[in-house]
């Protein structure tokens, strides 16, 4: 091989190879003598010291310190390294680490043989190099249509992409918009609801006021007793369905619930109302028995029939009893008293577990309600802002009156004031009369001292309401909503409804709501107080419409007064239930402030009445028991 | 109402982590205590831990507090004290301890236990009021444990 090469490859000078040049160039360096040198015969060349050789001469000469890679070369171009061990003593005459190479043309002073020596494979060089000039050729064609094709692929891409973008913008926009129309229509549609709902209370109202007893007979010779039993259901389970659905929707997606909620309430409105009286006489009737221990038997009888003619009216309150009796019954349970939960009532037993699932369900605020939390109490402040957190409120709290009033009076605006009533510097019923010197703000007193000469003294300084403590978290939210049914956004179905119950309800129960008002003030503390107390004893009649209006019935004949009108029906209705023990300061008041609404639909009433609601009942069921007992 | 003896029941009604509610069901009101704990965020206690643990603060302060108005026979302070820790005790649900917070204000404001009559005696009031501070001091620190049993706190230094 090597002679073979060497000799047939006869080149150009200028074709001996950098490296031997290199090679030489460096041996013919005489202060590398003791590193690197030629072979004693001048034939080979010798690497005496391997280490200095890489470290000092290999960088200068060949741009690199890897003995291994100049070997390497030194075999390319057909260097042999000498084997001393089989020549002689196996030892190298250059020192045992000494490298001996040679090659048949690399002699010293024979530089013109230097061109004879060449790579192994100068033959594939030369191929290489000639089809360096065709395939670099070739594939840059191939990389040039490649990379054509993939600009292309790019170019494609992205004029999708752009394409995207912009679909995306319009359907955006086009979501927006839809967003917008159907939070139009929903506004719409509440407006209406609101509208077709204050229409039906006024003209349930008419009706009553105008023509009790051609109702009374159209109810005998419409509805029987079963009627009104299968009717109970219906109305009022389509409201509370389509104001759960709408605050459900409120709460998630508005759009589609919302409108179908919408459309499918105002159908039911008309049922509702013929519907809601039967479920009114039948909690009379089943109510009264226990309650009463009077004549039970005259006094379904009676009921029924009378119950029929006022059925319309009745319908809605319906509706807001199952608002007031959860209500009622939180408040009991708060109240230290203990209270027999005697809920006989099927129909109050929907109300009250309908009540609750709505409650648990986000509370549905067209926006989140301001509300100052008035508490010198850390844990009461802690727990109470707690709850309200938790029903999307924005709470404020001051520490005590002095500095509720300032806020007030520094022009912050709340939805509504939570006030603590004993508590230093400024008490609540100071702080509240303070107030409503120049705000109405509506303000729940927020209290453990629940007798009913405390609480006329709240109403009196122009509380709004009283909320017992402890509250629980379901009590302070019903509170909310119902002081705040102006920011639901499901206010159309409550306010109806309730408004209507509150006509319905002040006929019924304006006998009850006189009642409360009459005890407060006719009645001495102490008797109060014990009514309030042991609410549970009498609470069939307290917590239920139904008892209400037994009670009203009773106080209705004695109280000639503006509940009159609604006592008629009613009267008839109570008076055989309850045992009527007229009260004549019962009877003055019973159209008071809020006791009145309070009393008669609580619940229902809200609007107008909501406020004195929970004490107007308690206030009511004292009286009643001191009545009836 | 009447404060009975809190011997800590064999049962345990407390560990970490849970109460058994049957077992106090006179000290701890179930339903407003579980109310407060189920504000707590999911994972931890911190709401419920701060409010209780407030709770501990504010009754050991006015529990001293009752005891100054006491010596110097400050009635009215006396049924203030006891008006303010009913408030809070009630809204945790601290039964017992709340029954006692408002004997301690009727009987400062000169009323009988329950409040519905009057009790001119002014001594009978302040010795009245002495027994309930420490029936109520007791029915607190029964309390406390099993709260600090049940928040994984070390329990609470006995009586």
């Amino acid at each position: 091989m090597d002679g073979g090469q060497t000799t047939t490859n006869t080149a150009p000078s200028g074709n001996s190879s950098d490296f031997v040049r290199k090679l030489y160039k460096m041996l013919e360096d005489p202060s590398y003598s003791e590193i690197v040198r030629w072979g004693d015969e001048g034939d080979s060349f010798v690497v005496l010291e391997c280490e200095k050789f890489t470290k000092t001469i290999l960088p200068k000469h060949f741009k690199h310190s890897n003995f291994a890679s100049f070997v390497r070369q030194l075999n390319k171009y057909d260097f042999h390294k000498v084997r001393q061990n089989n020549e002689e003593n196996g030892q190298s005459p250059y020192g045992q680490n000494a490298w001996e190479f040679k090659h048949p043309e690399f002699r010293a002073n024979s530089k013109e043989s230097l061109d004879n020596i060449r790579r192994k494979a100068p033959a594939p060089r030369k191929q290489t190099q000639s089809n360096e000039d065709s395939v670099p050729t070739q594939q840059i064609d191939l990389l040039n249509q490649q990379v054509l094709a993939q600009q292309q692929q790019i170019q494609h891409i992205s004029d999708r992409y752009a394409q995207l973008s912009v679909d995306h913008q319009l359907m955006l926009q086009e979501v927006l918009r839809v967003q917008k129309t159907v939070l139009n229509h929903e506004n719409v549609i509440h407006q209406v609801m609101t509208y077709l709902l204050s229409v039906d209370a006024r003209q349930r109202r008419d009706s009553k006021a105008s023509a009790p007893f051609p109702a009374q007979n159209q109810g005998g010779s419409t509805l029987s007793p079963s009627q009104v039993a299968s009717m109970d259901d219906e109305p009022s389970s389509p409201l509370q369905h389509a104001s759960k659905l709408l605050s459900d929707m409120n709460a998630e997606i508005q759009f589609n619930l919302t409108s179908l909620d919408t459309l499918g309430e105002p159908p039911k409105t008309g049922p509702v109302v013929s519907t809601p009286t039967p479920l009114d006489a039948q909690r009379n009737g089943i109510v009264r028995p226990p309650t009463a221990a009077g004549g039970p038997a005259t006094n379904a009888a009676l009921v029924y029939p009378k119950m029929n003619g006022e059925i319309e009216p009745v319908v809605y309150p319906v509706g807001a009893t199952n608002g007031i009796d959860p209500m009622y019954s939180d408040h009991v349970n708060n109240v230290p008293y203990p209270m027999p939960k005697q809920e006989v009532d099927e129909s109050r037993k929907q109300f009250p577990d309908n009540r609750k699932k709505s409650n648990h369900v986000d509370p549905g605020w067209m926006r989140s309600p301001h509300i100052l939390l008035v508490e010198d109490d850390a844990t009461c402040r802690q727990i109470g802002g707690k709850f309200l957190y938790s029903f999307s409120c924005v709470i404020d709290t001051a520490f005590d009156g002095l500095e509720a009033v300032n806020k007030i009076q520094g022009g912050s605006k709340y939805d509504l004031i939570l006030m603590d009533i004993i508590m230093p510097n400024l008490d609540g019923v100071s702080a509240c009369h303070l107030i409503r010197q120049f705000d109405r703000t509506p303000i729940i007193a927020m209290t453990s001292n629940i007798r009913s000469d405390d609480i006329q003294l709240y109403f009196q300084h122009g509380m709004d309401d009283v909320l017992p403590k402890p509250f629980t978290r379901k009590s302070l939210l019903e509170m909310l909503e119902k002081h705040l049914v102006h920011l639901k956004t499901n206010p159309p179905v409550m306010e109806g409804p309730q408004q209507p119950t509150a006509v319905t309800m002040a006929v019924q129960s304006s006998a009850a709501q006189s009642v409360k008002e009459d005890s407060s003030p006719g009645q001495s503390p102490a008797t109060p107080m014990n009514n309030w107390q042991s609410p549970g004893q009498y609470q069939g009649m307290t917590a239920v419409p139904a008892n209400l209006q037994p009670v009203q019935g009773q106080y209705v004949p004695a109280t000639p007064a503006p509940a009159t009108v609604y006592a008629v029906d009613q009267n008839g209705v109570q008076y055989p239930t309850a045992a009527p023990v007229p009260m004549p300061t019962a009877a003055a008041r019973p159209q008071q402030r809020r006791q009145i609404s309070d009393m008669s639909s609580a619940a229902e009433n809200q609007n107008l009445a909501k406020r004195q609601r929970m004490y107007a009942q308690p206030m009511a069921n004292p009286v009643q028991a001191a009545r009836t007992g | 109402m009447a404060p009975t003896t809190p011997k800590k029941t064999k049962e345990e009604p407390a560990s970490k982590g849970s109460l058994n509610f049957s077992l106090i069901s006179d000290v701890i009101d179930q339903t407003t205590f579980e109310q407060i704990l189920e504000m707590d965020d999911e994972d931890d206690r911190d709401f419920s831990h701060g409010i209780v643990f407030g709770f501990f603060d504010q009754a050991e302060t006015t529990f001293e507090n009752m005891e100054t108005a006491l010596e110097s026979k400050n009635l009215g302070e006396l049924s203030s004290l006891g008006h303010f820790l009913k408030g809070s005790s009630a809204t945790l649900g601290l039964s017992k301890v709340k029954d006692a917070c408002e004997k301690i204000q009727h009987y400062g404001a000169g009323k009988d236990e329950s409040g519905t009559s009057d009790e001119p005696d002014e001594e009978v009031s302040l010795k009245n009021i002495k027994t309930t501070l420490e029936d109520v001091k007791r029915d607190y620190k029964e309390v406390e444990g099993y709260l600090r049993k049940f928040f994984g706190d070390s329990p609470a230094p006995s009586e």
